[in-house]
């Protein structure tokens, strides 16, 4: 079995790390350079940056933080956050990024999936994905950093994506996120079983044996955490221990 | 040694994050866009991220493939990475068939869709997977991998891989869906790294330095 | 020279350091509120910045907050009860700011509260559910009231027709409760959130622990004025009694001070911060916060309750030329949760949404049509701040004009 990537999700807005619940109520943290030193250092797989504010300014400023982090970080990095055109998604390779998130503009327009994959290949093509479950019980795609409905099935867009040429889905429960109380199994597994590009868990996760149940149960390849890490709940290396432990095949730094 | 170190900037790729990592283990690093800059080179390192056929176009645009080839035959050492390391195959699958540029005898092929079992293979291969030896070598010595241990965890993203038609091309492997896919080749002084040393951690970064001091 | 509406100041002037503007009206007397009354706004120094934001600064260097606790320990160690009854009535109605009151003073600071909630007009379903969850989750004692929706209907359209203030009534009855019900069990202490001072009204208001007695003095209760009429005049053209008034009549300032009530803020306490009280909720009483935007502003967890809510403040943007959204990044900016410059964007992306989700149930509780609600708005427009371009109603002022525009 591969590896499973464990992910620190670094939410961004202007030059601070900022951290929600429900993507609401965005406290200010620090430095995000600082907190992504710390966990290249800790043995972090990925790691996923999103500017929040990006869709209100209609551009993406995290060219900066970027172009910062890689001259101390070096494994991969994802960034998203106001992403709109092939121009967009160049600017960021160029200063750093391995690969891109992109969320409103693909709902918007999706055959920017298809024109940024075609141009620089699926692998680089994250689709991110913010759900929520609605009371008939299935799951709809929010934009804007969840503030606006759009009356798309999660699961069918996600398989649209993947026809597009996405290469990855970065899967965010907004009803989990920042609640530390698991993650949602069900979405998780509705999704891995629609698509076959690998899914990122991200939302919700309080403690390792919640990554531990998106893997088993889930059936993802990687898993995002933010609060946790952010608040210094657990550790990166305690999560990959207890990962270990349990027979997830992970990447265990000996540096 | 020397520690200069050219990169090779075609318009495709992650240019900044290769420069960095062989800043981080001291190298001084000149990026260039000609041909001036490649026949200069006294180590060359081509990445690449994104499709065969359009990365090949850009090469081709203003004759750097042919800087690069003429510069591999003259024995200064080139390093491709990842999209960089399909280059120096003779062809690729990859959306039709395109030319390489013909350095290691092989071909580019897609990963497989089903793993030995049977069961569909997440494609693109995105993630951290061990190095293994490949063939019947019983180490690294005397080659860019010399301070890498044997499983080492390195990062891979890509949906094609590097098949050298002569087996003794191919240092080390990484194993998919039980499928074998070429990590690691080199025929003399051409290098490739299917992988991205620069994003691996500090066991990538041992491997551009490395790289340095061969 | 325009002349402006309620007494506003004639020039509209933008704070530098957050977004509110200096038309913003500073609370009144609501059973007092008449058609021209001149409305009291908030002060502006002579660097065109606000009360609001000066009081921030003094919250986070002036003021010794040890020192405010210990106040709040010393009044609490007065009043709590020893035998079981409940010794502080907390206003509210389970949103974010109320959840976190009433919790922390129960769990934290050991008192005996009482909750007290004056119902929304009509509940939303997160309100319910966040209602439900603060005293099932939250663990806390309940008394819901309900006034009688007839008469509260007749004034909410009143209210909206002769003040274009649709909230004026529910504002005087919810005031009213907290005390009211704590004078009727004998519960001497009753404790609200932030005090409105930090928004910018008197800002010696914010200075003192407790609530003025002019929102309770009132001499002859046919003479408070509910929906722009006294309650004489209402009783006379309609068949409405006196009986009726009972929860919009305020209990006097003597007779609180005889049963010993006093009414307090824990933002004189504590320093106050909306968005930790959104945490401390979320965390402690089952609070969500709500799926999708509010309309009009960006934020989900403010004032979610209540479906009338969206036109309170539409009729807000309509007399003072702001609206929601500015009135959210106002706060934000103050807390430094967001950025002026973040703040401009909202506004300027938020302010003026029309409340579509819930204009239909507005227009149904009044028992106003669609064209007489719109030509009551523009009754109230005032010529310093609105003007008529090709057909629509455009603001001649905003935050975010000579802005650079971005794409």
């Amino acid at each position: 079995m591969q590896n499973t990537r464990v992910i620190a999700r670094l939410d961004i807005k202007g030059p601070n790390l900022i951290k929600g619940i429900h993507l609401e109520g965005l406290r200010v943290l620090g430095d995000p350079h600082d907190f992504a030193k710390k966990y290249y250092i800790e043995g972090i797989d990925e790691l996923v940056y999103i500017d929040i504010v990006a869709s209100l300014y209609g551009r993406s400023k995290l060219t900066e933080i970027v172009k910062n982090a890689a001259k101390d970080v070096f494994v991969p990095m994802t960034v998203g956050g106001g992403i709109r055109s092939v121009e967009d998604v160049r600017d960021l390779l160029r200063a750093g990024a391995d690969k891109v998130a992109i969320s409103t503009a693909a709902v918007e327009n999706p055959d920017l999936i298809r024109d940024v994959s075609r141009f620089f290949g699926s692998q680089c093509m994250v689709l991110s994905l913010e759900a929520k479950k609605q009371p008939d019980s299935m799951w709809e795609v929010y934009t804007n950093s969840g503030r606006e409905r759009t009356n798309l099935n999660a699961i069918d867009w996600a398989k649209q994506a993947e026809e597009l040429g996405a290469g990855e889905i970065l899967l965010t429960s907004i009803d989990a996120e920042g609640t530390r109380k698991g993650f949602d199994l069900d979405l998780i597994k509705a999704i891995t079983d629609a698509v076959t590009i690998p899914v990122i868990a991200s939302g919700g996760m309080g403690k390792a044996q919640d990554l531990i149940d998106a893997v088993t149960i889930g059936g993802v390849k990687a898993v995002a955490m933010a609060d946790i890490l952010h608040y210094g709940r657990d550790s990166i290396l305690d999560i990959k221990n207890t990962m270990h432990e349990n027979n997830i095949p992970v990447r265990l730094s000996h540096e | 040694m020397s520690n200069l170190v050219t990169v090779l900037d075609y318009g495709v790729g992650n240019i900044l994050s290769v420069a960095r990592g062989f800043e981080a283990v001291g190298a001084s690093v000149n990026v260039t866009t000609t041909v001036e800059g490649i026949e200069n080179a006294q180590r060359l390192i081509l990445p690449g991220v994104g499709a065969f056929a359009a990365g090949m176009t850009e090469l081709k645009k203003n004759h750097l493939d042919s800087a690069i080839i003429k510069l591999a035959h003259s024995g200064v050492p080139l390093l491709g990475i990842c999209l960089g390391m399909q280059f120096l195959m003779d062809s690729s699958e990859e959306f039709g068939e395109t030319a390489g540029l013909g350095l290691i005898p092989g071909k580019v092929l897609p990963i497989p869709p089903n793993s030995h079992d049977g069961d569909s293979l997440i494609v693109p291969h995105i993630g951290w997977s061990g190095l293994e030896l490949s063939g019947d070598k019983k180490n690294w010595d005397n080659s860019i991998l010399v301070n890498t241990p044997v499983h080492s965890d390195v990062y891979f993203v890509h949906s094609f891989f590097s098949q050298p038609n002569n087996q003794d091309h191919q240092l080390a492997h990484c194993v998919y869906g039980g499928n074998s896919l070429s990590a690691v080749i080199c025929k003399e002084n051409v290098m490739g790294c299917q992988f991205h040393p620069e994003k691996s951690g500090l066991i990538g970064l041992n491997i551009l330095r490395t790289f340095l001091s061969i | 020279m325009t002349k402006a509406f309620f007494g506003l100041p004639e020039q509209v002037v933008f704070c530098k350091r957050c977004v509110i503007s200096n038309q913003r009206p500073n609370s009144t007397v609501e059973f007092k509120n008449i058609k021209d009354e001149k409305k009291a706004t908030i002060n502006f120094d002579e660097n065109e910045v606000c009360d609001a934001c000066h009081y921030q600064d003094t919250k986070a260097t002036n003021i010794d907050w040890k020192k405010r606790e210990d106040a709040l320990n010393r009044l609490f160690d007065l009043h709590r009860s020893d035998n079981g009854d409940y010794d502080i009535v907390v206003p509210g109605s389970g949103g974010k700011d109320s959840a976190f009151a009433s919790h922390v003073l129960k769990y934290k600071y050991g008192m005996n509260p009482l909750t007290v909630t004056w119902a929304p007009h009509k509940y939303t379903e997160i309100g319910w559910k966040n209602f439900e969850n603060w005293i099932h989750e939250g663990g806390l004692d309940n008394m819901l009231f309900t006034p009688n929706g007839k008469l509260h209907q007749y004034l909410t359209k009143e209210a909206f027709t002769n003040l274009l203030h649709p909230f004026q009534p529910f504002i005087v009855g919810q005031r009213i409760i907290g005390p009211m019900m704590a004078a009727k069990f004998n519960i001497k202490l009753v404790m609200y959130g932030e005090n409105q001072a930090e928004y910018g009204n008197n800002s010696d208001e914010n200075y003192i622990p407790t609530m003025d007695r002019k929102f309770f003095s009132v001499d002859d209760p046919m003479d408070i004025m509910l929906g722009g009429k006294s309650i004489r005049d209402i009783i006379s053209e309609t068949d409405f009694k006196l009986n009726d008034f009972k929860p919009y009549i305020p209990p006097t300032a003597d007779y609180l001070e005889s049963k010993g009530v006093e009414v307090h803020y824990l933002g004189y306490y504590l320093p106050w911060d909306p968005q930790e009280c959104y945490y401390y909720a979320t965390e402690h009483t089952g609070f969500q916060s709500n799926s999708e935007r509010t309309e009009g502003t960006y934020s989900k967890y403010s004032s979610i309750d209540d479906k009338i809510d969206m036109f309170h403040y539409l009729t807000t943007l309509v007399k003072f030329g702001i609206g929601r959204a500015t009135y959210d990044a106002a706060q934000e900016i103050r807390n430094n949760k967001i950025t002026r410059e973040e703040g401009i964007q909202l506004v300027r992306k938020f302010d003026e949404e029309f409340p579509k989700k819930y204009f239909k149930d507005f227009l149904k509780y009044i028992s106003v049509t669609e064209s007489e609600f719109y030509s009551i708005l523009d009754e109230f427009r005032s010529p310093h701040l609105w003007e008529k371009r090709d057909g629509e109603w455009v603001l001649k002022h905003a935050v975010w004009h000579n802005q650079e525009r971005l794409k």
